[in-house]
């Protein structure tokens, strides 16, 4: 176990826990459109179910995301990867991790899981190949130990898909 | 369009550019296309300002047999639902108006409509509690708008997240954009990341824990209040009261108004130990006399020397409070759609007022 799923364990703070409790029933009431939560007791890790929206390379095809939450959440950004298996994409790595700016640098507190799961929908629906990064092996190899994507220093490839 | 109609139109510009001046851009006169900067009428201060627009207006050729086409190119302080129902009440004027020459009263109906609208909306962005509770039991915190976008926050959560970038860019060695930005004095909204100054922020930072609201609305408020009551910002808050209260004391209950008002939930002075009485000294009579005017001249104009209660109302309304040019570049806020609620009192409040 390293250091950062170490310390993803910590409780969440009490703004943390009310604003995740808003959040909940907000997606309750109006969950995005192609996104699954089957609501646990566990308010610092979601599953959620996403499938691939109509029209798009992923269609009818359902994956799983991970979303786990820090303390000091939404200060800092939910740690999300795909569950295995991941879908073929080109920003996302075998390992579920995922190459998306605003799960890192571009984290804003504004951002909501609604609106995380909306950007990584749009991100699958863009796609045009259904293929790996290119350094995904190299990648995976690196994170063996468990890393989390969040102590990744991501460049962005680019931002039409 | 005949050329009576056409000179009908001619002076209908006219008329707008009289009416809006330097907010009036006329892009073509034939077919008439035109922009209109929209502010809501209590816009001259900018402390009470929460939304404007840019509408488009253009004449198709059978006007004015036929309404114009109307569309929003720009706005603050909207989300798409207010920005949809504003432009749909215009667009609904504009038919009802019509057939007729119309160009000055649609807008003025615009201008009617966004000043009915200028008020905050929504919940804050970081919490996601409402800015303006419409429940009159839960309490109004204290919010603020950035200036460069008008999104508005609770200035306590935007003040946290200032906090946290800069403590990570502390702890971090400055790996992300954010934290470069920090550096540079430069922040970006939270929600449309446009850059705002560091110095927007200034006049809320001491705002930061200096009430409970944030974290008491759990069950277990009794340990709250308890570790409220040990944390470093409270004891901070005791020692200032302190400072406060000697300084009473030794005025014989009067002390001077601090100069920024910022007024805050739960705070309250102690009552003075020593109020003027009828046999106070030939001194303190002196004192007295010293300070009043320093107190009425710190105030708003209109404000002297009214007791709290019946000055509280006065922000909100119409007419401007204070000249635009001596306003932060944003602005800490009262609730503008209801009275703020019993427990709200001056900070400096004015020792007049008290019993």
């Amino acid at each position: 176990m390293t250091s950062s799923s170490a310390s993803s364990r910590k409780n969440l703070s009490k703004i943390a826990c009310n604003r995740l409790q808003k959040e909940l029933v907000e997606w309750q009431v109006n969950p995005p459109t192609g996104f699954n939560h089957k609501v646990s007791d566990n308010l610092q890790r979601w599953v959620i179910e996403v499938t691939g929206a109509p029209g798009t390379l992923y269609t009818n095809e359902t994956y799983q995301l991970q979303v786990d939450f820090p303390e000091n959440y939404p200060m800092e950004a939910p740690q999300v990867i795909f569950l295995n298996p991941a879908p073929m994409h080109p920003h996302i790595y075998s390992n579920g991790h995922i190459c998306l700016d605003i799960l890192y640098d571009s984290w804003s507190p504004a951002m909501t899981v609604s609106s995380i799961c909306i950007s990584i929908l749009s991100m699958l629906s863009s796609s045009t190949v259904k293929q790996r990064p290119e350094d995904n092996d190299r990648y995976v190899r690196n994170c063996r130990n468990g890393r989390s994507p969040k102590e990744t220093r991501w460049w962005f490839h680019d931002d039409k898909v | 369009m005949g050329s009576v109609e056409e000179e009908e139109v001619l002076g209908e510009v006219e008329a707008m550019e009289a009416v809006y001046g330097i907010d009036f851009h006329l892009l073509s006169s034939f077919p008439l296309l035109f922009h209109l900067n929209l502010f809501p009428r209590t816009a001259d201060d900018s402390s009470q300002q929460f939304v404007e627009a840019i509408i488009e207006i253009r004449a198709t050729p059978k006007y004015p047999k036929e309404p114009p086409c109307v569309d929003i190119v720009d706005c603050k302080g909207m989300d798409e639902k207010r920005r949809k129902h504003l432009l749909h009440h215009i667009q609904t004027k504009a038919h009802e108006l019509c057939p007729g020459f119309m160009l000055v009263a649609l807008c003025e109906e615009a201008v009617e409509k966004l000043s009915a609208m200028n008020h905050p909306d929504g919940d804050c962005p970081l919490c996601l509690l409402p800015l303006v509770p419409t429940n009159q039991q839960s309490e109004t915190l204290p919010f603020m708008k950035l200036m460069s976008c008008f999104h508005c926050f609770h200035s306590e959560c935007i003040i946290r997240w200032w906090n946290y970038l800069q403590k990570s860019k502390e702890t971090d060695s400055a790996k992300s954009e954010n934290y470069k930005k920090v550096e540079e004095g430069i922040g970006n909204c939270p929600v449309c990341r446009k850059p705002f100054h560091v110095k927007d922020l200034e006049h809320v930072l001491d705002l930061v824990g200096s009430h409970s609201s944030q974290v008491s609305l759990d069950s277990d408020k009794a340990t709250d209040e308890e570790e409220l009551l040990q944390s470093e910002h409270e004891i901070i808050r005791r020692q200032k009261f302190e400072v406060i209260f000697n300084l009473q004391k030794e005025n014989s209950g009067l002390i001077e108004p601090k100069k920024d008002l910022v007024i805050l939930p739960g705070m309250y002075l102690p009552q003075p130990a020593a109020t003027p009485s009828s046999t106070s000294t030939q001194e303190s009579d002196e004192q007295q006399e010293k300070d009043i005017p320093t107190v009425i001249s710190e105030k708003h104009a209109g404000e002297t020397s009214n007791p709290p209660s019946s000055s509280r109302h006065k922000n909100f309304g119409a007419r401007r409070q204070r000249p635009r040019s001596d306003n932060h570049s944003s602005s800490t806020v009262r609730n503008p759609r209801k009275p703020v609620q019993q427990q709200w009192v001056r900070r400096d409040n004015n020792p007049n007022s008290k019993q």
